[in-house]
């Protein structure tokens, strides 16, 4: 997704929302991968909002890197292109299901009970 | 398919996931243990949640999520105990404690400032560590999330946030102040935050943020774990404990504006506090809490003393009234009306107040009548020349206006008070109506208001003036019950002003017969409309003589004009044109030989256009325009027009045929006129006793006319003006009756009531009872056989009803109206028990 950042011209500090380091996040799997997303998509994971919650004040909050220990990269790979399906058909109706290479769909499965979504 | 299926094996996951790691269950819970102190102590910052939330993954794959759940538990257990229940206790400053335990003794006053200042840190501590507490919980939950979900399908146990809630409750809120005083935080909390409020009624300025959070943490934390609404600390302790305190400070808080006993203070004050509760309610309580404290409020402070009040001596409402108090009366109003819905203390007041004023007119319009009769008065009183209304009469206008300013007057409290109210309306009207028919003589004196400003009082006034007069009058008609009577006099009244073109305007007396007609109905105008109708026929009919007249009459004769009305007799209250009680017409009034042949020209004029009518001459009502020649005795001639009525028309003309000096007795004047004994006194009176108008000498001289005084023409006579109007001693005008007059009218009216009472009766059992198409088809079919058939009960109620916009009848006379048409064979009794008659056809 190209990127056009412009800073605001009157104002000394941007909003927030504005920083990049905030409007993105870095997903890490256990074996190094890492998946740049905007943090709305990434909050599809009920695990992944709260740990991100400004309000909680975890680190992966502060630094917006989050590591996932126990996700290898293919799956989160997987993880994140369901984020963004998800995050393309969010307002619509009847949605087919995304499709899933069958042999992996048993730690995908996995990926999402913990990750919650 | 099953080949694709066949050639991608699904992949086992890695069982690493759990179990390549070496940790068992207490390692974890370690690690996991001192993070969670790390959230208590705000040190979250350093912390991965992730790595948490693996580790509680973790334990719960170990199907160890019960045992995580019971150590959470005990660990924040711990921390509350350790912690927070410490710092919140060492926050409370002794004289807090001994405010609470001796809360009602008057010595805590004293240190009302400092106990302020403690409760205040008291407080700010306590919402500082429920807000912390939430905070942290907040984290804890979430990074407990798939403990939770474990926890949330086994269903016997709340989620952790809930029982950390309940933990704070129990270690914080109710844990004792001091260990051998049974004195809770919860306690300690409640006394302080009513103290609070105390001092905010008292007027001084508190810190409602700091009470809206207290009260947000007790509006968070339930009694079980069920999170039932009504289960919340806030809804189980504070607000009864709340409820409470105010209704006994609202119970002093009444006592003490009693005591003042002023009655604006009062409902001032209570307006006030309703105000600042309502404003309590939504900034610093509950929305919840707004309509119990209004009750309260609305109990305690209102319904218990709002009679108390209203009735208070020199300042209730009766005050209020007199003072002509808006804001003080629209208070009393919107308090009884929060209480009640029919403002019963104050409509009862304002009633009592309006017929008590209302007597006040009645009596004071009968105190200055003069014991002297009329006519006396007349004889010796020089201003009734002038002005012919006597005093009666003007106590009678005098009466109407006083009403109306006292309506007027409450007219305006009514708009401004009581913001338009319908109830009060209704009970205000009502009052008014009960007065004025205490009044037995009410329609009589509103015929005569019309009667003078329809004469007079509408002279130089706008028309939008008038229509407000008139609305005024109407507005007193309505509430008057005998309209008959009062259709009765201003019919007599309106005769007199059509005959003897009285009535200033036209217009306004056709604008006050449709305002009429608005207000009473139809029927009710119907025979004065046809007044009006007989005049106006009556001046085509004078326009059209004078045409025949100018066509046939012989030039020589001297032309008498004649304006005439012909009037229906039905329609005009007859009594007034002979005016004397016996109304024996035993001999008509011989005219002069003038008249008499205008006369016959006329009836001969009038009865070749409608034959088969008959006409009756009304001599004591027309008047007539004379001139008359005074020959003085030096020989100078003066000439005066004089305006007289028919009967002086005629005494004077007597005087034509006599040699100058030359004298009748009263007597001689009477036999040779037939004017009946009443009126030729009257007349004879305003010719030769009214001092300005003494067209005939009179001897001897004095006030009565007995039947041996003579009479000459009185050459001498003088008038500064050349016109000169010759009233009628007490008959021309419009005025109160006397006993006698009153007493005929009376019967007349009974008489009338009869007669409309017995045709009620008969419409009513003549009518057919509410019909549709097919029941008065079959009517028709089986007529002959049945017949209308009505209890007694039943016919009066009905009577009574039809009546009611007429005037209110008499059971009674009812009663022997019936009885006469059962005697007349109108109505026949169909049965006894109960009484039931049938029409008769």
């Amino acid at each position: 997704m190209p990127l056009t950042f412009k800073p605001w011209p009157f104002l000394p500090n941007p909003p927030v929302m504005a920083d990049p380091a905030l409007k993105y996040v870095t997903l890490v799997s256990r074996d190094g991968f890492e998946f740049i997303l905007e943090r709305e998509q990434a909050c599809v994971s009920g695990t992944i909002s709260r740990m991100l919650d400004p309000k909680n004040g975890f680190v992966e909050a502060i630094t917006g890197r989050c590591v996932f220990e126990n996700i290898n990269g293919v799956i989160l790979q997987l993880v994140c292109e369901y984020f963004l399906y998800n995050h393309r058909h969010r307002n619509e109706l009847n949605v087919e299901d995304m499709e899933l290479p069958l042999e992996l769909c048993l730690e995908v499965l996995m990926a999402a009970d913990y990750l919650d979504c | 398919m099953a080949t694709m299926r066949a050639r991608h094996k699904i992949r086992a996951p890695r069982r690493g996931l759990v179990s390549s790691q070496v940790d068992d269950f207490e390692s974890i819970w370690a690690t996991l243990a001192s993070s969670l102190n790390e959230i208590f102590t705000r040190n979250a910052s350093q912390l991965s949640f992730e790595q948490l939330y693996r580790n509680a993954y973790k334990v719960v794959l170990m199907m160890k999520g019960q045992e995580l759940y019971d150590r959470v538990k005990e660990l924040i257990g711990n921390w509350l105990r350790e912690n927070v229940q410490k710092t919140v206790i060492n926050s409370i400053i002794p004289i807090l404690l001994q405010a609470h335990t001796a809360q009602a003794s008057s010595e805590v006053y004293d240190q009302t400032n400092e106990r302020r200042e403690a409760g205040e840190k008291f407080l700010g501590v306590l919402t500082e560590a429920w807000e912390n507490h939430q905070l942290c919980m907040g984290m804890i939950t979430d990074v407990l999330m798939y403990m939770d979900r474990i926890i949330a399908v086994d269903q016997s146990k709340p989620s952790i946030n809930v029982v950390a809630m309940t933990l704070f409750r129990d270690h914080v809120l109710r844990a004792k102040v001091r260990p051998d005083e049974p004195t809770t935080v919860s306690d300690l909390l409640e006394s302080t935050i009513l103290f609070t409020i105390q001092q905010e009624r008292a007027g001084h300025v508190i810190n409602r943020m700091l009470i809206r959070h207290c009260i947000q943490m007790l509006e968070g934390l339930y009694e079980n774990v069920g999170a039932d609404q009504n289960s919340k600390l806030y809804l189980s302790t504070f607000e009864p404990a709340f409820l409470q305190h105010s209704r006994e400070f609202y119970e002093a808080e009444a006592q003490r504006l009693l005591e003042v006993g002023d009655a604006a203070t009062f409902c001032k004050t209570a307006s006030q506090r309703i105000i600042e509760e309502q404003e309590r309610a939504r900034t610093t309580l509950s929305l919840l809490t707004e309509p119990k404290i209004l009750a309260v409020v609305d109990e305690v402070l209102i319904l218990r003393h709002i009679d108390e009040v209203v009735q208070l001596e020199g300042t209730g409402v009766v005050h209020m009234l007199d003072q002509n108090q808006m804001d003080g009366l629209h208070n009393v109003y919107m308090l009884n009306a929060r209480v009640d819905n029919k403002k019963e203390a104050l409509t009862k007041v304002v009633s009592k107040k309006i017929v008590e004023l209302g007597q006040e007119i009645n009596a004071s319009s009968f105190a200055p009548q003069p014991p002297a009769q009329p006519a006396e008065k007349d004889a010796d009183g020089k201003k009734s020349k002038e002005k012919p209304v006597n005093q009666q009469t003007v106590s009678a206008i005098q009466w109407v206006d006083d009403i109306l300013a006292l309506k007027e007057r409450f007219d305006n409290v009514w708009r401004n008070a009581f913001q338009s109210d319908q109830g009060l309306q209704s009970s205000i009207e009502a009052s008014f109506a009960a007065f004025i028919n205490l009044k037995p003589r009410s329609s009589e004196f509103l015929s005569l208001f019309f009667d003078e400003n329809l004469k007079k009082g509408i002279k130089g006034k706008t028309e939008s003036e008038v229509d407000a007069l008139l609305d005024n009058g109407i507005t007193l008609l309505r509430y008057i019950k005998d309209k008959d009577l009062f259709e009765t006099y201003y019919k007599k009244h309106l005769s007199r002003r059509l005959l003897m073109k009285r009535s200033v305007s036209m217009d306004a007396e056709r604008q006050m017969i449709s305002k009429m007609k608005m207000e009473v109905g139809n029927q009710f105008t119907q025979r004065i409309e046809s007044m009006f109708k007989d005049m106006a026929v009556s001046e085509d009919l004078t326009a059209s003589y004078k045409e025949h007249i100018a066509r046939s009459a012989d030039p020589d004769q001297k032309p008498i004009d004649l304006e005439i009305n012909v009037l229906t007799s039905t329609m005009w209250p007859m009594e007034i044109m002979s005016n004397a009680n016996d109304r024996t017409l035993a001999s008509p009034t011989i005219f002069p030989r003038e008249i008499e042949s205008v006369k016959q020209s006329f009836e001969k004029f009038y009865l070749g256009k409608h034959s088969g009518r008959k006409l009756s001459w009304q001599s004591s009502m027309g008047t007539a325009d004379v001139r008359a020649t005074f020959v003085r005795s030096n020989g100078k001639v003066q000439r005066y027009e004089l305006n007289v009525s028919t009967y002086m028309l005629i005494i004077l003309l007597l005087f034509n045929d006599l040699p100058d000096g030359a004298s009748l007795t009263c007597e001689e004047i009477q036999g040779r006129t037939q004017i009946p004994e009443h009126d030729i006194v009257r007349n004879l009176q305003s010719l030769a006793v009214a001092p300005k108008t003494r067209v005939l000498r009179k001897e001897p001289m004095s006030k009565e006319v007995k039947p041996t005084d003579k009479f000459s023409f009185n050459n001498e006579f003088s008038s500064p003006f050349i016109k000169v109007r010759i009233g009628v001693v007490s008959g021309g005008a419009n005025k109160v009756e006397n006993q006698d007059q009153r007493k005929s009218t009376e019967k007349k009216m009974a008489e009338e009531r009869a007669g409309t009472i017995e045709a009620a009766i008969v419409r009513i059992m003549k009518s057919d009872s509410p019909s549709s198409f097919f029941s008065s088809l079959n009517k028709m079919l089986i007529r002959r056989r049945q017949r209308k058939t009505l209890t007694h009960t039943q016919l009066i109620t009905e009577v009574l009803s039809q009546l009611s916009s007429r005037f209110v009848p008499d059971v009674n006379m009812i009663k022997k109206r019936i009885e006469s048409l059962l005697d007349r064979e109108y109505l026949e009794r169909t049965s006894e028990d109960p009484p039931t008659y049938g029409y008769v056809a």
